[in-house]
C-alpha cells in the first residue's frame, strides 16, 4: 500500500496559493502555520466556507502539481477537490477522474422524506416517529477501511488541531495504538495489521471519526441520512411512507449481513457481503460494524464506565459482527456509545451535501448519476 | 357399595403417597403430586424427569451478589447454546426450562434489564435440559437454578436459612461465580469481600475432601466486561490488581478455578422517562465470553 507523509506534502503544497493550504485543513505550510494559531473550529470551517476564498481565474493544478491531485485522489479526498472554489482550477481530465471517484466510492441519495423512530428506535418505539425532509446527499457506499484511514494517520491527520474539535484537544493525546502512536486503538506502530487494509477501520471514537470525515472533506451523517440511505423511503399519495426494516426487504436475512451466528465472528472486509447492498448501492450498513453518526442519543451516559463514560452519548447504527438481536440489526434501530469509547466493533463512514460539491451544475452529471441509481431498484424488483 | 369402593380408592390413594419422591435437589421426600419439594421449595418437576432417564443430571450454579448479572447471564448462554450449531448444545426439557432464556432475551429486545429474581425459592426459574459435547458420547442431563442474589447472601451469612441453596451448594458439580467488573473497577471492595465471603463458605462444606470444593471447578467470571475493556485482555491479572484477597483465596484453596470475562450489552445508559424513574437501560445486545466459562466447566467435570 503506498502511504504518503505530512513533510512530502508540505513541499508540494508550499507551491500552492495561501488558500489551499486553509481547505487542506492544514496540510499545506502556509495553511498549517495559520491553523495552529486560529481558533480551530472556526479555521475549519473558514476553510470549506466557499465565499472565504478568493478563487484565482487560472487552473493551478497542472504541470508539477499534478502529484498532488493524484494523492489527494489515492488518499480518497476527491470530496475536497470539487468544492466549488476548487473545482474550477482541476484540467478536464483531472476533473473527470475526480467525479469518477466520487460517483464509485459515494451514492447520490436524492431528497426527499424519511420517518425516524425516537428514543431506540426499536420495535417499542414505533408507535412515536417523526417525519424529515432532507435535500440530497451523497452517502459513502462502503464504511472507511484500515488503508483509507492509513493515509489520515500518515499524513499526520492526529496532529492538524483545526480538524480536530478545541473540547478534544487535552484528550487526544490518549488516542494511541497498542504501541503508544497516534492511530485506531487496536494498530500498532502507526500501521494496521497486515492484510486487514480492507477491513473496516475500528477502535476510533467519535472525534476520530469526525476528524478524519474534516480531513477528507466531508462529514459523518446524521441519523435520519443513514436511516434514509438503508430504508430507501418511497413516498406514494395518500399512504403512509413506505420504508424498508432493512436495505433488501422487509424480512432478515442473515446471509445478507456480517452478525453473529452469520459470519465468523470478526470484522471482514468491506467488499463481502455484497447481498446486502441498498436499493442505492449503499454496502454493508447492516452487520459488520456499527456506524457512527453526527446526532446524540438523548439518555444519560452510565457512570460504571468511569470518566470516559461522562462523555456524551453518540448515535450510531447498523449492527456489527457480533450483534446478537435481529431486532437491533435493522434500519431503525439506533445504539450508542459515549463519544471517547473506542471499540472493536465500532467504525463509520462518510456524507456530504449534494450543494457542498460542483458536481457540474445539474447537467448531464447529475442525469447520469440519478439513472445509476435507479438501476438497482429496477432490478431490485426482479 | 358406594361407600365401600370409595375406601378402596382412599387406600390405594394412601399407597401411592407412601411411595415417596426424593427432591432432585435436597432428596428429601415428596408426594407424588406436590409442585415443589416441601422442604427446599425447589420443583418436583425435576425429580420426575430425572427418574425417567434414570440418569443423575450434572448441576452447575451461578452465583454472586444481587445485581451482578446472573440472570442475564444464565438467560444469553442458554440461549446461545440452543441457538448454535456446533460445539455444546443445549436442548431444554420441559418448557419450564426455556422460561428463564425467553424471559431474558424478550427484555434485552425490548432494552431492558429483566426484572429482578425474586428472593422466594419457588418463584426462581430453573434450567433442565440436556447438554450435547464433542467431550460426552451421551447427551448429559443438566440442571441450573437462577438464584436470588440476595437469598445466596442470607444463606452465607446465617447457614440453612435458604436449604435449597445449602442443599444446591452441596450437590452441584461447579460454580460459576459472577463478579461486577465495573465495581471493581471503580474502586469498591465490596465485591471482593463478597466473592471471598462465598468462597469461604464454600471451603467450610462437606467433610469428604474428595468432594470438597477445592476439587470442584471453579469459574470465576467478571461481568459487564465490555464496560471496562481492560478485564477482557488478561482476566487473572485484572483479578491480581482490582482484587487481591480474592485472588489470594483461589490461588490457595481452590485446585481448578480459572478467571474470565463476560459482557451481554454492549454498552449501557441511563434512561429518564417523564414520570418515571431513572432507568438503566442496555444499548445493545452483543455477548461476549459467555460461553467460554461454562466450556471450560464442562470440560472439568469429574469423571
Amino acid at each position: 500500500m503506498r502511504s504518503s507523509n505530512s513533510t512530502s506534502h508540505g513541499n508540494v503544497l508550499s507551491k500552492l496559493p495561501e488558500w489551499f493550504g486553509g481547505i487542506m485543513g492544514g496540510s499545506g505550510a502556509s495553511g498549517r502555520g495559520k491553523n495552529a494559531t486560529a481558533a480551530p473550529e472556526s479555521a475549519v470551517a473558514t476553510a470549506l466556507e466557499p465565499e472565504a476564498v478568493t478563487v484565482p481565474d487560472e487552473p493551478v493544478f497542472n504541470g508539477g502539481v499534478q502529484s498532488v491531485v493524484d494523492d489527494m485522489l489515492s488518499q480518497s479526498r476527491y470530496a475536497l477537490l470539487l468544492r466549488p472554489q476548487l473545482v474550477k482550477n482541476l484540467a478536464p481530465e483531472q476533473l473527470s477522474r475526480t467525479r469518477a471517484a466520487l460517483s464509485d466510492n459515494m451514492c447520490l441519495v436524492p431528497e426527499g422524506q424519511v420517518m425516524l423512530r425516537s428514543g431506540q428506535g426499536n420495535d417499542k418505539d414505533a408507535a412515536e416517529t417523526a417525519m424529515l425532509h432532507l435535500e440530497a446527499y451523497y452517502l459513502d457506499r462502503y464504511p472507511v477501511t484500515n488503508a483509507q484511514f492509513q493515509h489520515f494517520v500518515s499524513a499526520g491527520g492526529y496532529e492538524q488541531m483545526a480538524i480536530w474539535d478545541p473540547e478534544i484537544w487535552p484528550a487526544l493525546l490518549d488516542f494511541v495504538d497498542l504501541t503508544g502512536h497516534p492511530g485506531p486503538r487496536y494498530w500498532r506502530g502507526g500501521r494496521f495489521p497486515r492484510g486487514e487494509e480492507k477491513l473496516p477501520v475500528v477502535g476510533v471514537s467519535w472525534y476520530e471519526a469526525v476528524a478524519y470525515a474534516r480531513w477528507v472533506g466531508k462529514r459523518l451523517p446524521s441519523d435520519a441520512e443513514w436511516v434514509k440511505a438503508g430504508s430507501w423511503p418511497v413516498s406514494i399519495e395518500g399512504h403512509p411512507l413506505l420504508q424498508r426494516r432493512y436495505p433488501w426487504g422487509d424480512a432478515m436475512d442473515r446471509t445478507r449481513a456480517n452478525l453473529w451466528g452469520s459470519g465468523p465472528g470478526k470484522p471482514v472486509s468491506v467488499y463481502e457481503f455484497q447481498g446486502g447492498v441498498s436499493v442505492g448501492g449503499v454496502h454493508q450498513l447492516i452487520g459488520n460494524v456499527w456506524e457512527w453518526t453526527a446526532d446524540a442519543l438523548a439518555f444519560e451516559p452510565d457512570a460504571a464506565e468511569g470518566a470516559s463514560g461522562q462523555a456524551k452519548l453518540k448515535s450510531m447504527r447498523g449492527g456489527a459482527f457480533d450483534t446478537y438481536l435481529d431486532c437491533q440489526a435493522t434500519c431503525h434501530f439506533r445504539s450508542a456509545d459515549t463519544a471517547l469509547a473506542r471499540k472493536h466493533n465500532i467504525g463509520f463512514r462518510c456524507a456530504i451535501n449534494l450543494r457542498d460539491l460542483d458536481c457540474g451544475g445539474g447537467d448531464e452529471s447529475s442525469a447520469e448519476e440519478e439513472e445509476q441509481v435507479a438501476t438497482p431498484i429496477a432490478e431490485d424488483r426482479t | 357399595m358406594s361407600r365401600g369402593v370409595a375406601l378402596e380408592l382412599d387406600s390405594m390413594r394412601l399407597a401411592h403417597y407412601g411411595n415417596q419422591i426424593p427432591c432432585l435437589i435436597c432428596n428429601e421426600g415428596n408426594t407424588p403430586d406436590a409442585e415443589s419439594c416441601r422442604n427446599c421449595f425447589a420443583p418436583m418437576i425435576l425429580a420426575h424427569q430425572a427418574r425417567s432417564k434414570h440418569t443423575k443430571p450434572v448441576m452447575f450454579a451461578a452465583l454472586g451478589p444481587s445485581g451482578v448479572g446472573k440472570t442475564v447471564y444464565l438467560g444469553m448462554l442458554l440461549d446461545m447454546l440452543s441457538r448454535q450449531p456446533k460445539h455444546l448444545q443445549l436442548s431444554a426439557r420441559g418448557g419450564f426450562s426455556v422460561t428463564l432464556q425467553h424471559s431474558t432475551l424478550a427484555a434485552l429486545s425490548r432494552c431492558e434489564f429483566p426484572t429482578k429474581t425474586p428472593n422466594e425459592p419457588d418463584r426462581w426459574n430453573w434450567v433442565h435440559c440436556q447438554l450435547r459435547s464433542p467431550r460426552h458420547r451421551q447427551p448429559v442431563e443438566m440442571v441450573l437454578p437462577d438464584m436470588a442474589g440476595e437469598a445466596l447472601f442470607e444463606e452465607v451469612d446465617h447457614p440453612r436459612s435458604y436449604r435449597v441453596i445449602h442443599a444446591m451448594l452441596t450437590r452441584c458439580d461447579g460454580v460459576m461465580i459472577l463478579i461486577d467488573g465495573t465495581k471493581l473497577q471503580s474502586g469498591s471492595l465490596d465485591e471482593d469481600y463478597f466473592t471471598m465471603k462465598l468462597l469461604s463458605h464454600l471451603t467450610e462444606m462437606g467433610d469428604d475432601p474428595k468432594s470438597s470444593w477445592a476439587m470442584r471447578p471453579v469459574a470465576l467470571i467478571f461481568s459487564k466486561a465490555d464496560q471496562c475493556d481492560s478485564c477482557f485482555e488478561d482476566p487473572p491479572a485484572y483479578a491480581q490488581r482490582h482484587a487481591p484477597g480474592l485472588y489470594r483465596i483461589c490461588q490457595q484453596r481452590f485446585h481448578r478455578h480459572r478467571f474470565f470475562a463476560a459482557g451481554v450489552a454492549g454498552a449501557c445508559a441511563v434512561k429518564k422517562e417523564p414520570g418515571a424513574e431513572k432507568q438503566k437501560v442496555p444499548l445493545r445486545v452483543e455477548p461476549r465470553g459467555i460461553i467460554e466459562p461454562f466450556e471450560w466447566l464442562v470440560d472439568n467435570l469429574r469423571s
